[in-house]
């Protein structure tokens, strides 16, 4: 009923002609090379034309977040016939990538709908029940764990006393029902082989994080901003994935949360939709 | 927000989701006058449930003193003041619940705990009220005073953990009405941990998700009562199920305690989540700090408890406690006995109202020795 109730007022927002830049398109440039597109500092990204895109907040969904603290990224968009990546920056007092009961992460988001059809676009909010999103996901948490390691407790509590896990007496398998999250492979909680979750969602509360992930990003914190690359193949044949190409549209939409404002799920600052186009 | 019937404030209220009662409902009875914060329930949790990495400072179980102890620190006091002054003490809760109270774009009034809230899970321990002047003697209720009180999840019918969580990963088994984190689902947004009042919903640092009390849900499939109720030493604890006033089962311990007796109260009903563990009330406590967070009816509680020895039917429930690891649906009193007894009838245990008096004389002619007259 709830969920209900929010793509339908989510609907109505889609729809509002150019409420949030809307009429402002992404340009896709070409840029060389194969790979994912992972520098921050590429001078190729010069070319890409930066478009400010004006945060809201999330007031559909409760818990609603009348006051986000992002209120608008920078936002580069590049190609190289293999790979899309996204260049954000935004404006962030603080880096935050510990998580412990009262802290949250520096989280950003990229949106497109899994199929574009320009008269059918999914809400973007998330999308709706038969519309659905592809959500890649970059966490200041978990860049952190890769490139110092999944934190210990001693890493977030460094006075910390521990007698003896579990895994330290018992066999593997007889240990894990003592891990938790872990043990049952939450994507949340296992190890990470990118700082970016590859998702899809049908509207609020059904984010789910697909079973092929390929999207990565890397992002860098400097003088109280973030810098923050996405990026994703065009084309995978994957449930879930969309499937771009040079010379074509899509659109996207984008969300971020500041950590250290204690934003997390939907305490959180959105976007509506934005023409994206693929140079050739 | 839909509204449903909570039976311990009296009347209808919102909540986010329509009502559906469990087929069963998982509940739990707790003697405060025989807590001695002996903290075995603790251990017996976390042994069982909460030793590996990232669950160091998680009790699912945990005894705090009142009315100075917290865990976390200050989690009664923090949301009272929040929810600001209400009328409590009639059947009939004229006050807000906690989800009548949510602020605008909120699903229910809470707060996130800071992290070292959670680093001093026995703090208070054993503080009093105050001191006692010179020449001072105890009176009923004790002018200076404190009692222990064991807190497990109380497993609401109107959990606000899962009228919080807005990805549905809490949901509450139709078959026992035990409240369980999907462990899986959970993405560790914490509005959980915000929303649950009795904050007996944890964050884990190193899975980044939350997690809480299981109702040892294992045992309670197998009949068997919880680990915090069995290995308690003080034989404070009845796990069972509870059915709702209208249709309690005199027969049922839990809903004889509960319904009829009215001797077991829940921990403060004006929340509105309608919990499960139900609490005999310390007596030596002033009814005001009782009504709060008893709610009403708790001053008769304590008299009817006071009177237990007078009453074959309720001693014989409350002989039951801790007498049989298995689970106990129907109980008799017949004769000088009190026998419980599985769903099927078959006979669990048999307690005898009055343990037998021996006398022993002071000189044992055949060991030619005098006895002293400790047992």
């Amino acid at each position: 009923m709830l969920a209900s109730a929010g793509v339908l007022i989510a609907a109505a927002i889609a729809l509002l002609p150019g409420a949030h830049g809307a009429e402002t398109a992404l340009q896709a440039i070409r840029m060389t090379g194969m790979g994912p597109i992972l520098s921050l500092d590429a001078p190729e990204w010069n070319r890409a034309k930066p478009v400010t895109v004006q945060m809201l907040p999330q007031m559909v969904a409760t818990p609603r977040h009348p006051n986000p603290a992002v209120k608008e990224l920078m936002v580069r968009a590049a190609h190289n016939g293999h790979w899309l990546a996204f260049l954000i920056e935004w404006k962030d007092a603080t880096r935050n990538e510990r998580i412990v009961a009262d802290e949250f992460g520096d989280q950003v988001a990229v949106q497109f709908p899994v199929r574009f059809k320009p008269d059918a676009m999914p809400s973007p909010m998330m999308g709706h029940p038969g519309g659905r999103v592809n959500i890649l996901q970059w966490r200041a948490a978990f860049q952190r764990d890769i490139e110092k390691g999944e934190p210990q407790v001693r890493d977030l509590y460094p006075n910390a006393v521990v007698d003896l896990y579990p895994d330290q007496v018992l066999r593997a398998t007889d240990a894990r029902p003592y891990t938790g999250a872990l043990g049952v492979d939450n994507p949340i909680s296992r190890p990470k082989e990118s700082a970016v979750l590859d998702q899809m969602a049908e509207g609020f509360g059904s984010m789910t994080v697909k079973p092929d992930q390929r999207a990565d990003g890397r992002g860098e914190w400097k003088g109280g901003k973030w810098r923050v690359v996405i990026t994703t193949p065009l084309w995978v044949e994957a449930p879930g994935s969309p499937h771009f190409m040079p010379g074509g549209n899509s659109i996207v939409a984008f969300a971020v949360w500041d950590g250290g404002k204690q934003e997390v799920g939907s305490r959180k600052a959105w976007s509506g939709w934005l023409p994206l186009r693929f140079a050739r | 927000m839909p509204k449903v019937y909570n039976w311990q404030i009296g009347r209808e209220m919102e909540y986010p989701y329509e009502g559906v009662r469990p087929q069963k409902q998982f509940a739990m009875i707790m003697d405060t006058n025989k807590c001695i914060a002996c903290q075995t329930c603790t251990i017996a949790c976390k042994t069982t449930w909460t030793p590996g990495r990232g669950q160091e400072a998680m009790f699912w179980n945990n005894v705090e003193t009142k009315p100075y102890g917290f865990y976390p620190m200050g989690w009664d006091v923090k949301i009272l003041e929040k929810l600001g002054v209400q009328e409590v003490g009639d059947k009939v809760y004229k006050g807000k619940t906690l989800f009548e109270a949510a602020p605008e774009g909120e699903r229910v009034l809470g707060y996130l705990p800071d992290d070292l809230d959670y680093a001093h899970p026995n703090i208070g321990e054993d503080d009093c009220t105050g001191l006692m002047t010179q020449g001072a003697f105890l009176q009923m209720p004790h002018m200076q005073w404190m009692y222990y009180l064991p807190r497990i999840c109380n497993h609401c019918t109107y959990a606000a953990c899962l009228g919080a969580c807005p990805r549905q990963s809490i949901y509450k088994r139709p078959e026992d009405g035990i409240v369980l984190l999907d462990q899986q689902r959970c993405r560790g947004y914490r509005e959980c941990v915000r929303g649950c009042p009795y904050k007996k919903v944890y964050f884990n640092p190193i899975t980044r998700v939350s997690e809480k009390c299981i109702g040892c849900y294992p045992a309670v499939e197998n009949n068997r009562q919880t680990q915090c109720t069995t290995t308690c030493i003080g034989k404070i604890r009845l796990n069972g199920f509870i059915t709702t006033p209208d249709k309690a089962r005199e027969d049922n311990p839990m809903d004889y305690l509960i319904h009829i007796a009215k001797i077991a109260k829940p921990l403060y009903p004006q929340f509105g989540l309608e919990p499960n563990v139900y609490y005999i009330p310390p007596i030596q406590v002033p009814p005001a700090y009782l009504i709060q967070m008893f709610g009403w009816g708790t001053e008769q509680a304590i008299k009817t408890y006071r009177q237990a020895s007078e009453d074959k039917r309720l001693l014989g429930a409350l002989l039951l406690f801790g007498a049989t690891p298995d689970i106990i649906h129907h109980f008799k009193v017949e004769g000088r006995y009190t026998i419980g007894y599985d769903e099927a009838g078959a006979e669990l245990v048999r307690v005898p109202l009055r343990e037998p008096i021996h006398i022993r004389v002071v000189y044992d002619d055949k060991h030619q020795t005098y006895r002293s007259n400790m047992t």
